[in-house]
């Protein structure tokens, strides 16, 4: 086998969860977060630091992780889009970019809910431009972004107005409903 | 009617036949109560209160008000919102090797040998493939089949594949990568597409007896229909110019990735991101020699596809190999540059348009010559020569069409499908064109266009069968909704508004790979057991455009289901029923209507089992939520369970089959069966633009986007194809480029270089979704994936020239052309400095009288021919004072359909039209 | 993990930082200073000139200081562009720089020293395989430079930074640090021909900071850059213009650096002065503006063409003299 760089010990809470692993010296945050860390959540789009898709969070701000060296983040706190979900319940901004079109393939959608998660945290009603220049880091190939904006500002209003998130292992719908005496009229 | 008691139910659960209601399982859930059926969404047809402007349409009884029409969450977002979606390089097995490709780096080259020795001596190497354990060729395309798994003799084109390797890391495998020895013997290489019309002493390819000449042409097209010699002497206004496009690429940001898995029982399970899922599934056959149901084919999530992701590729094939030879997984994930290596983008274009009008602002003929850059191999690239013709002889009724298109090899990555496949450089230079000739005849170009309409029902010049058409609507509402009367040719120096529109098909009417006269499009199973979920089997491709949500909105509004009850399985084709796969924008089209056909099978049975239960009349009875009831008296019904059991009884699941067939349509010319479909789209969008005079940069301000997608089954998706075409088509027609070096290498194999709009870029899309009820769509749907994208390049051309002046014919307008386009301009007006130009003014001519009462009396036909089940035939020409009725080649000699060029036309052939001056060798007296 | 292998070190102070080069220089051993990583990583992603040793400035906390006359290496753009300390045609330019996710790791000191940049250049090791490799990355086989061949002494690669030309236009000193002791040089001196050597730098030297003068907030001014996109890109071209007015209506003294033309930034005191000889106004700047485009001498290797960059240096220094009429 190729000899490896040395590899040292590594620690982090990641999601919430104490890890301690053993990396190569020189390990990317992003290869260590995918392949030793469980969290394929954080993507590989261009692996250069123009798309985005990596986007984690490092003591809550938004870093790419494909430019991020392991090292780096030892000892930190770091965020991945498996860790924004609380249970049952989405993030707002999990919950908007489902009901509002902010993902359709889905693959920059990690990146972008991270980024705004952060954004959301710092400032919960940001405006359209402030919206665009936190995410101007990420790209999108198929919304062409409108519909990621709607899902912010959608989600902003959740978290001011205190609307609420279903919890997700809820009752599904009845298969065997009664009669709706309305529905006689 | 009193609601049972579900206590009643569950107590004391035995079985006691006759003692104890038995309990239904399963039930239990929010929402106890059928929610009331409301009529504002039932169609008149069926009693309701809804208006059909469009006419009745035969899905219309199978409206339950359950999911059609309703902004829909993808059923599938909640996977990827949470970072559970699993896309091509998240499947990670246990005992996986990582995989990785030796790549030329020639683009040119005779393959003598390979020496794999060190590389298979470096620890933790365990397998290594060339292309002498794959000699089978394969290709999306049954009659251009020219890909190896690897190099088998040649390599052709700087990052073709030679060798693999599989390793037990990925720095391992990167390492052998290098120590894989290749001995090369260069040969001339091919960049600039006209030299692919030349005779070559090393064709790229070799077809045989079918080859054309010793030329690396590898299609070649020759179309005439219509007065085409009749065109140029009616003409009082033409328009000419030639183009240039760059190639683009589809720039997934998910890059191509694939796992391979031989499991105990000696079968393969590739898993990857694709499209077309089923194709793959054949040439895995073909190139491992193995029987296809010893294959399964999982689609991963797909981390965007836009044609990307829809060839069967090499990698898949070196994955499979690996595995087979290492006895474990595979896992092969593709660094972005290799993404561009394996290309399949929009293809490197130089068109000749020719547009010409007569006297009535009629268009009297188009004349196209298109020559394509197909790069190395041929991938779809027979169908994107016939459609680069073909699909554009609508929305306009036109006088005469003549196209010839030929398609090239040369040594760059393959060019291959992407969104708008075919369709997308051509329109933009037809609707370039258009606003030319408004400016040449001084008419509103919004206008000329309306009244030169094909009215709905009717047939191209090429014989397509167009069923629905909102396209004169599409104009309408951008017209209007634009304010581009107060705006055209009215704007401040810098500052313009341009308008396009667009036609697309909506699914092919051929199947690649089998006999449409045999077998179906698609195929969609349903199975329900006692609980009362909906399993949906499907083979179309999820790729972020939401096939699966569009299904299950199909399934559960005639099941009258909420979408919680519906799973659709798509992944895998050990369980899906085959099918073509998402592309050609056919899924919603055809999967749809698979799914609707598959449904009313259960309905029936529900419907049977009610008319069992309540002893009701079965003509009566309707589909609402969850309840199967009298439609004159709601209160006599059963619940969805209850009907479902009764009708399980003796049999247990229902499980039915649905399957959609295009029906028999087309002419029957050589290459008639391109560019047919069962339905097409059209749209029309009004953009408006500001150039920065001094620095050449346009930025798209504000777009108005109208498109006819037949009905939005899910207008949350639809408005997002819209609005994501916008972004796409903005970046072709203004940064985006697949760039070459002069040493033929491509500059900007990645994401900083090759230039996708950011958020910054993109201007606010107003989404119109006009909806034109198609008689043969699902619910009256068509397509909204591809279409959208069309009319955004030549919208953006059009308003640039409003605000400055200048007709680009080069792609994308990148600021510095811009400039020279401005700089060549002032020089022509004699003009110092830019900003003293002058900004285009229209003053309408007599003419516009003229197609302003055409276009007015063409509504009433249109609204007329829409509505009447008794309509005539309507055949292009009509326009012309030809008999609608009756194809005009069968009455008029001059329209006859020519497929072969003459001698004449040989003597100064156009430049792709020259791709005719060679013989294929086995017309050839030497061969 | 597409890096070749190296060892990380991540010293905790800027003596052990020292130490570390030191160490590293007595054994022998080659090694590249890491910062935020958005230059080095792709370059070392791409195999281009790694080292096998690396050692990470990330966790030095003497180099993160921020004030408006004192800008440690270690600041990020991000926190550049932000803070009320930057004198704001800095947060300007810094805030130019790529996207907001570049520059929340991106670094002051790895801005200023970021490499040259070239298309036959920046790409992954088996493209410039592809090409034979080129003068500055020759992977030992003596390649020409592709884009003026038949010389292969000089490197043409371009400085594409964006801060540079608004710091020597504020006239900073660039602090410098190796095992041997400290030296300061005007930022204006700290570049040097050509698109390999870049700058003053010693093996085993790094930046420790920038200082401003104490009167650098009296200066106005604009950068003005030039890109395809809002984001992401890198400058094809970018002037600062910076002035003083000491009251008067009339520039008292007037600055213009540039960037994205050439090997290292330009810093054009000939112009600038004779623009302020006897100032017009409108017909100065024009001058200006025309000497500074006769003044940079591109060439073709980034996304744009050379001819056209070198007509919107006039255009870019025009816009960023807005301010003086």
């Amino acid at each position: 086998m190729l000899p490896a760089a040395g590899e040292v010990p590594w620690r982090a809470v990641v999601n919430g969860t104490e890890k301690e692993l053993a990396i190569e010296s020189n390990a990317i945050l992003l290869d260590v977060l995918r392949d030793k860390a469980g969290c394929l959540g954080a993507k590989r789009g261009c692996d250069m630091g123009t798309c985005g898709c990596c986007s984690v969070l490092i003591d809550g701000q938004p870093r790419l992780s494909c430019l991020t060296l392991a090292a780096e983040a030892d000892g930190r706190d770091i965020t991945t889009v498996e860790g924004l979900a609380d249970g049952h319940h989405l993030h707002p901004i999990q919950q908007t970019f489902a009901d509002y079109g902010g993902s359709q393939c889905g693959f920059c959608s990690p990146g972008f809910l991270v980024v705004i998660s952060a954004l959301l945290e710092e400032n919960p009603t940001p405006s359209d431009p402030e919206i665009k220049s936190a995410i101007e880091g990420n790209l999108c190939r198929c919304t062409g972004y409108q519909q990621i904006v709607d899902s912010v500002r959608a989600a902003s209003q959740i978290l001011t107005s205190g609307g609420s998130i279903e919890d997700s292992t809820a009752p599904k719908s009845d298969p065997h409903p009664g009669f709706s005496e309305e529905g006689a009229s | 009617m009193s609601v049972e008691k579900k206590d009643d139910e569950m107590v004391g659960y035995r079985q006691q036949p006759g003692k104890l209601p038995f309990s239904k399982p399963g039930s239990g859930g929010k929402n106890q109560f059928s929610k009331p059926t409301d009529a504002s969404i039932i169609p008149e047809s069926q009693g309701g209160s809804k208006k059909q402007p469009w006419g009745p349409h035969p899905h219309d009884e199978l409206v339950s008000g359950q999911a059609i029409g309703k902004p829909t969450a993808m059923v599938d977002s909640r996977w990827k919102v949470t970072g559970q979606a699993h896309y091509g390089d998240d499947v990670r097995l246990a005992g996986e090797l990582i995989g990785r490709i030796v790549r030329s780096p020639h683009h040119y080259a005779r393959v003598l040998s390979i020496d794999v020795t060190k590389a298979l001596e470096l620890p933790g190497v365990i397998a290594v493939a060339t292309g002498a354990d794959a000699a089978n060729k394969f290709g999306v395309l049954p009659v251009t089949k020219d890909e190896h798994a690897m190099a088998v003799e040649k390599v052709r084109h700087a990052g073709d594949l030679v060798a693999c390797v599989a390793a037990e890391t990925e720095a391992t495998a990167r390492e052998a990568e290098r120590l894989i020895e290749v001995e090369y013997e260069i040969l001339d290489s091919i960049h600039d597409m006209r030299d692919g019309l030349e005779d070559s002493q090393t064709p790229i390819h070799d077809r045989g007896k079918y080859h054309i000449g010793e030329s690396n042409i590898q299609k070649r097209v020759f179309q005439e229909f219509g007065d085409v010699a009749g065109m140029s002497q009616a003409a009082v206004a033409s328009h000419k110019q030639n183009w240039l496009f760059a190639g683009v690429n589809h720039a997934a940001t998910e890059p191509h990735a694939v796992v391979a898995h031989w499991d105990p029982s000696g079968r393969l399970t590739l898993y990857t991101p694709q499209q077309v899922p089923h194709y793959l599934h054949r040439a895995l056959a073909d190139v491992l020699e193995i029987p296809m149901h010893q294959i399964n084919v999982h689609r991963t999530f797909v981390g965007g596809g836009f044609g990307g992701k829809s060839d069967p590729f090499p990698h898949e094939m070196c994955a499979a190999i690996l595995a087979r030879k290492a006895g474990r997984p595979v896992r092969i994930c593709l660094d972005r540059e290799e993404v561009y290596w394996i290309n399949r983008g929009r293809h490197p274009s130089r068109i000749e348009m020719n547009l010409h009008a007569d006297s009535e602002g009629r268009i009297c003929g188009i004349e196209t010559d298109a020559l394509i850059d197909g790069g190395a191999f041929a991938s779809f690239g027979h169908v994107t020569t016939y459609y680069n013709g073909v699909l554009h002889t609508a929305p306009y009724e036109i006088g005469a069409f003549h196209y010839t298109g030929a398609r090239v090899w040369t040594n760059k990555p393959a060019s291959g499908a992407m969104r708008g496949h075919g369709a997308v450089n051509s329109r933009c230079a037809v609707e370039v064109g258009m606003d030319d000739l408004a400016e040449q005849l001084a008419v509103d170009p919004i206008t000329l266009r309306l009244a030169n309409l094909l009215p709905p029902h009717s047939a191209t010049i090429t014989g397509f069968r167009v069923t629905s058409i909102g396209m004169r609507e599409c104009l309408e509402r951008v017209r209007a909704a634009s304010g581009w009367d107060d705006k055209f040719r009215k704007m401040p120096l810098g500052k313009g508004i341009g308008i396009g529109c667009g036609f697309f098909i909506s699914g092919s009417a051929l199947p690649i790979h089998w006999d449409p006269n045999k077998f179906p499009h698609a195929t969609v199973h349903l199975k329900i057991d006692m609980d009362g979920g909906v399993t949906v089997h499907t083979g179309a491709a999820e790729i972020g455009q939401g096939s699966d949500t569009v299904i299950a909105q199909s399934v559960a509004e005639v099941l009258g289901l909420p979408l919680d009850m519906i799973r659709i399985k798509s992944r895998d084709t050990d369980t899906s029923p085959v099918d073509l796969g998402s592309y050609s924008s056919r899924v919603t089209f055809m999967n749809a209507n698979a799914a609707i056909s598959a449904a009313m099978g259960i309905r029936d049975e529900l419907l049977d089992a009610t008319v069992e239960i309540t002893g009701a009349e079965r003509n009566k009875l309707v589909i609402g939520d969850r309840r199967i009831f009298a439609k004159n008296d709601p209160a006599v019904g059963v619940s969805y369970l209850e009907a479902l059991h009764k009708a399980q009884e003796d049999r247990g699941a229902l499980v039915s089959s649905g399957a959609y067939r295009t029906p028999p349509m087309g002419r029957t010319h050589k290459g008639a069966a391109a560019g047919l479909a069962p339905a097409y789209s059209f749209s029309a969008y009004v953009a408006e633009v500001s150039v920065d005079i001094e620095t050449g940069q346009t930025k798209v301000d504000k777009v108005w986007a109208a498109h006819d997608c037949g009905k939005a089954l899910n207008p949350l998706a639809v408005k997002g194809q819209i609005i994501g075409s916008c972004h796409m088509g903005m970046g072709q027609v203004l940064s985006e480029e697949m760039r070459y070096l002069r040493s033929g290498h491509l500059m900007n194999p990645d994401l900083l270089d090759y230039k996708i709009p950011s958020v910054h870029e993109m201007p606010e899309v107003i989404p119109i979704i006009v909806e034109s009820n198609d008689l043969e769509g699902p619910f009256g749907a068509k397509e909204a994936g591809e279409g959208p994208l069309l009319p955004i390049l030549p919208a953006v051309c059009n308003a640039v020239y409003d605000a400055i002046g200048v007709r680009t014919s080069e792609l994308p307008i990148t600021p510095d052309r811009m400039y020279r386009m401005i700089e060549n301009r002032c020089r022509a007006e004699k003009v110092s400095d830019p900003l003293d130009l002058a900004s285009p003014r229209l003053e309408h001519s007599a003419l516009q009288d003229t197609l302003d009462a055409r276009s007015n009396a063409h509504t009433e036909r249109d609204i007329e021919r829409r509505l009447d089940d008794e309509r005539e035939p309507y055949h292009n020409g009509a326009l012309f004072g030809l008999d609608p009725t009756i194809p005009p080649d069968e009455v008029d000699p001059r329209w006859a359909v020519t497929v072969l060029p003459s001698d004449e036309y040989l003597t100064t052939p156009r430049l792709a039209g020259s791709a005719w001056k060679h013989t294929e060798r086995r017309h050839r007296g030497d061969a | 993990m597409r890096m070749p292998p190296f060892e990380l070190h991540n010293p905790t102070s800027l003596s052990e930082a020292l130490a570390t080069a030191a160490d590293l220089e007595e054994a022998g051993q080659d090694f590249d200073w890491i910062a935020g990583g958005t230059d080095l990583l792709p370059n070392y992603k791409w195999h281009i000139n790694a080292k096998k040793h690396v050692i990470a400035l990330a966790k030095v906390s003497e180099l993160t200081e921020l004030s408006p006359t004192h800008i440690g290496a270690m600041v990020r753009l991000h926190d550049l562009a932000q803070s009320d300390a930057s004198h704001p045609v800095l947060a300007k330019a810094a805030n130019s720089i790529a996207s907001v996710m570049i520059r929340r790791s991106g670094t002051v000191g790895g801005n200023i020293c970021l490499d040259t940049r070239c298309y036959w250049f920046n790409q992954s090791e088996q493209w410039r395989e592809s090409i034979d490799w080129c003068h500055k990355c020759d992977c030992g086989t003596a390649a020409d430079c592709r884009v003026i061949p038949n010389q292969n002494t000089l490197c043409v690669a371009t400085y594409q930074a964006d801060l540079a030309p608004v710091l020597m236009c504020l006239e900073a000193t660039i602090h410098l640090a190796s095992p041997s002791g400290q030296r300061s040089v005007l930022l204006s001196e700290f570049f040097e021909l050509d698109g390999m050597t870049r700058n003053v730098l010693q093996r085993g030297e790094l930046v420790t900071h920038l200082t401003l003068p104490e009167g650098a907030g009296e200066w106005q001014g604009d950068y003005q850059k030039l890109s395809q996109r809002e984001s992401w890109d890198f400058p094809e071209a970018g002037v600062a213009v910076l002035w003083k007015r000491n009251g008067g209506a009339k520039p008292a003294d007037l600055r213009v650096g540039t960037t994205g033309l050439e090997s290292i930034p330009g810093f054009h005191t000939e112009e600038a002065a004779s623009a302020l000889v006897d100032w017009r106004g409108k017909e100065s700047i024009d001058e200006l503006a025309e000497a500074i485009r006769k003044a940079v001498k591109p060439v073709q290797n980034t996304w744009y063409a050379p001819s056209y960059r070198r007509k919107m240096v006039k255009v870019l220094t025009r816009r960023a003299c807005a301010g003086l009429l």
